[in-house]
């Protein structure tokens, strides 16, 4: 037990601090900042993509196209389905019962990015 | 219910909020590795969380919940399992999450680990993660063999790490549902504040009972046998073999006062007061050695269940030093009681000069029938064999074998006696090597 424990706690350290190190050298890992060139959405737009055929939500001032995620999302469909074509931040901030989602959840919808809003 | 069946028991209920977790699952997309890696690294962290609190409750120590598991030692060796297996959960956790969130990308692998300063959850479930490694190192020997007081006292950071564990779980928890996490979690910490607080709390106000040192022995120059009379109203009830916790209040120890140690009390329950029999193995086990007569000491317990009932086909006996105390104990009571027994000890000892009680042993082999002594000395005949086992106790297959003495010899005795013929169902040990 002593020696399946010890190599366990050093098999982690050796896990995190390769996983830092990968990323710290990785530059593409930090790139992809150039939101200034996507094009803008108002509102109304996003409300055309309200079903699960075309699912765009607007949040935190951007819009994302969730279409194709929505199969790999943990909850049945429907959960998603009712915040597509709308203003979802309160969605995705309190998934519904007052819990947010996790930093990584929030980092996993940057691939669905598909423009910004338009302020009101 | 069978010792087995107990251990069993404490390690279902310990798992089983991995099993409704289970079944509150949405399994999505499983053809995706990342899925599986998700959901083995929630699994791991609820299995950590409940482990964690499954060792804490039965880290209690409340006299006679032992019983079903087979004694004090034997419930700790689960607790100690069951907290090697939460610290292997908490560690696979967070590098499972990190390699589920890597097959979106790596950036999304090191924020799941790393989330920006303001999201608390995430990094008390660090600081939970990094207290369990402080305290749990000692106990695992990651930094050679703990000293006692240092182990005993970083042990206690258990108490803030499970707090942290519990906000950590509250704040993120999305693998059960919700009405089962709050209950799960909620029962499962009640009881554990009930086995720390029954711990550190009221144990010392109710379980601890006063008793005064009315003799101090010398069976040898480094083992004390003492004799305790009750010093408040109420007194120890204990069955032959049993240990107890003491803590002694002598100020001119030079250590260890106040401070709680297990020995095996080598009385018969029949006695006006309590024997104990201590080596000087430690600082403080070596300071008692000159504790003085008249000091108080209190006594909390009584822990073990050393011996069984029932061996029809008689008792071999292997002690090893001041492994003998629960045997002396036994052979004392036999004396009291005036029973009959098929009983053969075998005591192995190093010399005849650490031949603890041998006076009073061979005495004992004289006037109590059935009851016979061999001595076996490591400076001239080695290590403990099965040939010499056997030549002293030519019946020993058919007997019940209790162990007791150091680690070493105690794997050694075991491992001769089932060569023997002696099944494992008829082997009993008690070892005090807790950490």
């Amino acid at each position: 037990m002593k020696k399946i424990t010890f190599a366990a706690f050093i098999a982690f350290c050796a896990s995190i601090i390769t996983l830092l190190a990968v990323d710290a050298l990785t530059p593409a890992s930090h790139a992809g900042e150039a939101n200034d060139e996507l094009p803008v959405f108002t509102l109304a737009e996003v409300a055309e993509h309200d079903t699960l055929d075309s699912c765009w939500m607007a949040i935190r001032g951007k819009v994302y196209d969730f279409t194709d995620y929505i199969p790999e999302h943990p909850t049945p469909p429907a959960i998603m389905e009712a915040w597509c074509g709308r203003e979802a931040t309160e969605g995705m901030e309190t998934k519904g019962y007052g819990r947010d989602h996790t930093p990584a959840a929030w980092a996993m919808m940057e691939p669905y990015l598909i423009g910004i809003l338009a302020e009101e | 219910m069978t010792v087995r069946m107990a251990h069993l028991c404490s390690w279902l209920v310990a798992l089983l909020p991995v099993v409704v977790a289970c079944f509150g699952m949405d399994f999505p997309s499983l053809d995706r590795p990342g899925a599986w890696l998700n959901i083995l690294g929630r699994l791991t962290g609820v299995a950590a969380l409940s482990l964690l609190l499954m060792a804490a409750i039965l880290s209690a120590r409340v006299p006679g919940f032992d019983r079903p598991f087979g004694g004090l030692t034997k419930l700790w060796q689960t607790h100690h399992q069951m907290g090697a297996v939460a610290l292997l959960c908490v560690l696979a956790h967070p590098v499972l999450l990190a390699l589920a969130a890597a097959e979106v990308s790596l950036s999304v692998a090191v924020t799941t680990l790393f989330p920006p300063f303001d999201h608390l959850a995430t990094w008390l479930g660090w600081l939970a993660l990094i207290g369990m490694v402080v305290f749990l190192a000692p106990s695992f020997h990651f930094l050679g063999e703990p000293e006692y007081g240092r182990w005993k006292w970083l042990h206690r950071l258990s108490g803030p790490v499970i707090v942290l564990a519990l906000i950590h779980t509250f704040m993120l928890s999305r693998t059960m549902p919700g009405y089962a996490t709050e209950m799960i979690w909620t029962i499962m910490a009640a009881l554990a504040v009930a086995a720390v607080s029954w711990r550190f709390v009221i144990s010392r106000r109710a379980g601890r009972l006063r008793y005064r040192v009315d003799a101090v022995d010398r069976p040898a120059n480094n083992v004390v046998e003492l004799k305790l009379l009750p010093a408040g109203r109420r007194q120890l009830h204990y069955e032959v073999g049993q240990f107890v916790y003491l803590v002694p209040y002598d100020r001119r120890l030079a250590a260890g006062y106040g401070e709680e140690h297990p020995y095996t009390l080598s009385s018969s329950p029949l006695e006006a007061g309590l024997r104990i029999a201590i080596k000087d193995l430690g600082d403080a086990s070596r300071a008692i050695q000159h504790i003085s007569p008249d000091s108080e000491v209190t006594i909390e317990g009584p822990y073990g269940r050393f011996f069984t009932d029932n061996n029809p086909g008689g008792e071999l006996w292997i002690a090893g030093g001041i492994g003998i105390t629960p045997f002396l104990a036994r052979a004392r009571h036999l004396a009291r009681t005036g029973e009959t027994a098929d009983i053969h000890l075998v005591y192995c000892v190093q010399d005849e000069a650490r031949a603890l009680f041998a006076t009073e042993l061979a005495e004992l082999a004289e006037t109590l029938e059935g009851f016979k002594l061999s001595l076996h000395y490591f400076y001239r005949q080695g290590p403990l064999t099965g040939e010499f086992l056997s030549a002293e106790c030519p019946d020993l297959a058919q007997r019940t074998a209790y162990v007791c003495g150091p680690l070493p010899l105690n794997q050694l005795a075991v491992r001769i006696v089932r060569e023997a013929g002696i099944p494992v169902s008829r082997i009993h040990t008690e070892e005090f090597n807790l950490i």
